[in-house]
């Protein structure tokens, strides 16, 4: 018993390679989740989708000037993504179309354009490893930035956690008292494409998304709380980061949709059988009524 | 000092549009401390519009609305809430949210403050409700804790777009004494109703809007209308309710 333990927890990590990863994965799984409820909580599920995709020119101009350097990429990224959310948000408000709809436009063609570059000064290898992340590739630069910017994530939005609460809940009503309410939404948009930045290394600019909606959507069928939703969000992205990297270990199958299908089958689990709004739960509910009144 | 410098909030020759569709021509008003002004008309009359014109959400195409209350000191209560109710808060947490004017983003919450809260929580006949999720309640009950956060925020100016639709009877008894008390605290509250019972009990003065004008009239002169109760503000306008 003991024995496998060790061979499927223990040695795995003997490896520099899975030592670095599981701490970048646990790092992510810190910042990810937590603006993955709030960006469910505020109906923008998809924004994040996007996003991702919006940081992709960046990356690969970054890419194109520096070669594999993962700083040089991030900042290229974090510059491309605000740009982005940045002209959505001016066009929305200059032509009255919905953020999400010039959102979904801008980020198609930042897709387009990023996987253009790519191909055009690396090879269809640099692509997939843009596309979907290597984590097990990971060094301690690379490492560092994760951490550092995980913090950072965590960090701030511990400070402007009440504001954030205010304007998911009442966005009226923060308008009303305060004119410049509209700080809350830019640096929240600012923090989402950090983390896509942080993200993109370990998971690919597409799976990024993964590791902050699948967890924080799974959470709400287990929490009517936020604090709830936050902590059981990152429980299950450390996990999925965790249990994915040693299941690619040990099965020999690519380490970022590993991560990302765990967490998958997470949130089906908690669809089927959670606390809240869940298969079980609609069944358990029909039955409860009859029980009460006879008791 | 003359009434008119008193009073915190005016409306000047007031034209609004929503859209290139002009909605009110011409509205007057003056707005006392201590009074709460009923807000009548028919559908589409223009009342929303108004009371979005009062907030600074819809900029007049003419005239001014001049207000010296401090925005963080402005409470509104829209019919339609941007409230998220799926939202996983509790109603204590809710009422919380309303010493914003005090706290702001950044400054925590003190005992004196969470007390302050319970008070009002216990005014409201909501104090088993404190950890409920807002999800859970009843439409009154949602009212109160709205009501409540109003309080917390210690609102100088209160716009209520037809509070009294889809709550219980208690809700509205205890509502229409809140309100009351907020009014004889200074509040300045403006109220859109359809109900003449509910205008009866609470209304000092009356705003009637009808075909794009703002009319002043005593709540007298329409209470001691005898037509059925909710057709007589339309009524009186010449225009039915149904014609909207």
């Amino acid at each position: 018993m003991l024995d496998l333990l060790n061979t499927w927890f223990i040695s795995p990590f003997e490896y520099g390679f899975m030592r670095r990863a599981v701490v970048g994965g646990l790092a992510l799984s810190l910042a990810a989740p937590t603006l993955g409820v709030f960006l469910v909580l505020r109906g923008m599920s998809l924004i994040g989708d996007a996003m991702a995709h919006a940081i992709l020119p960046g990356v690969a101009l970054g890419f194109l000037l520096a070669g594999f350097s993962l700083p040089v990429m991030s900042i290229g990224g974090v510059l491309f993504g605000l740009m982005v959310a940045l002209l959505a948000g001016a066009v929305s408000k200059m032509g009255g179309q919905r953020e999400d709809a010039a959102m979904a436009s801008f980020f198609i063609i930042s897709l387009a354009g990023g996987v253009m570059l790519i191909s055009i000064g690396g090879s269809s290898v640099d692509l997939t490893h843009v596309l979907f992340g290597s984590i097990l590739a990971i060094n301690s630069t690379a490492l560092l930035l994760i951490a550092g910017i995980s913090t950072l994530i965590v960090l701030t939005l511990a400070v402007v956690f009440r504001a954030l609460v205010v304007e998911c809940l009442d966005p009226l009503f923060l308008r009303g008292q305060s004119r410049r309410s509209g700080w809350v939404h830019s640096v929240f948009l600012g923090l989402l494409v950090l983390n896509l930045t942080a993200g993109f290394q370990t998971l690919g600019t597409l799976m990024a998304v993964g590791l902050m909606m699948l967890p924080a959507t799974s959470a709400r069928f287990w929490s009517k709380r936020l604090e709830g939703l936050i902590g059981i969000a990152i429980v299950l992205a450390m996990v999925a980061s965790t249990g994915g990297l040693l299941l690619s270990f040990h099965l020999d199958i690519p380490s970022g949709p590993s991560i990302i299908l765990l967490a998958g089958f997470g949130y089906l689990f908690s669809a089927l059988f959670g606390r809240y709004h869940s298969l079980a739960a609609k069944l358990r509910r029909k039955t409860t009524p009859l029980a009460v009144e006879q008791g | 000092m003359s009434q008119r410098s008193l009073s915190r909030l005016q409306l000047h020759d007031l034209h609004l549009a929503q859209g290139h569709r002009a909605v009110l021509e011409h509205v007057e008003g003056d707005f006392q401390p201590g009074a709460i002004t009923a807000l009548v008309g028919a559908n589409g009359a223009g009342k929303s519009t108004l009371i979005q014109a009062i907030m600074g959400e819809l900029r007049p195409i003419k005239g001014k609305v001049v207000c010296t209350v401090p925005r963080e000191r402005r409470a509104w209560l829209p019919q339609q809430l941007a409230l998220d109710l799926t939202f996983p808060m509790s109603v204590e947490e809710l009422v919380m949210t309303g010493s914003w004017p005090s706290h702001g983003a950044f400054k925590g919450y003190c005992a004196a403050h969470y007390r302050k809260g319970r008070e009002i929580m216990a005014r409201l006949g909501i104090s088993h409700l404190a950890h409920r999720p807002l999800g859970e309640l009843s439409g009154g009950q949602r009212q109160r804790a709205l009501i409540g956060r109003t309080l917390m925020q210690e609102a100088e100016l209160l716009l209520l777009d037809e509070p009294f639709s889809n709550v219980d009877s208690e809700t509205v008894d205890i509502l229409i004494r809140i309100l009351r008390q907020m009014a004889d605290e200074g509040a300045t509250i403006i109220v859109v109703l359809h109900d003449m019972d509910h205008l009866r009990q609470l209304a000092d003065e009356v705003l009637m809007l009808n075909g794009g004008h703002g009319r002043w009239v005593s709540p007298s002169a329409l209470t001691h209308q005898q037509t059925p109760a909710q057709v007589v503000p339309f009524t009186i306008g010449g225009r039915h309710a149904g014609s909207a």
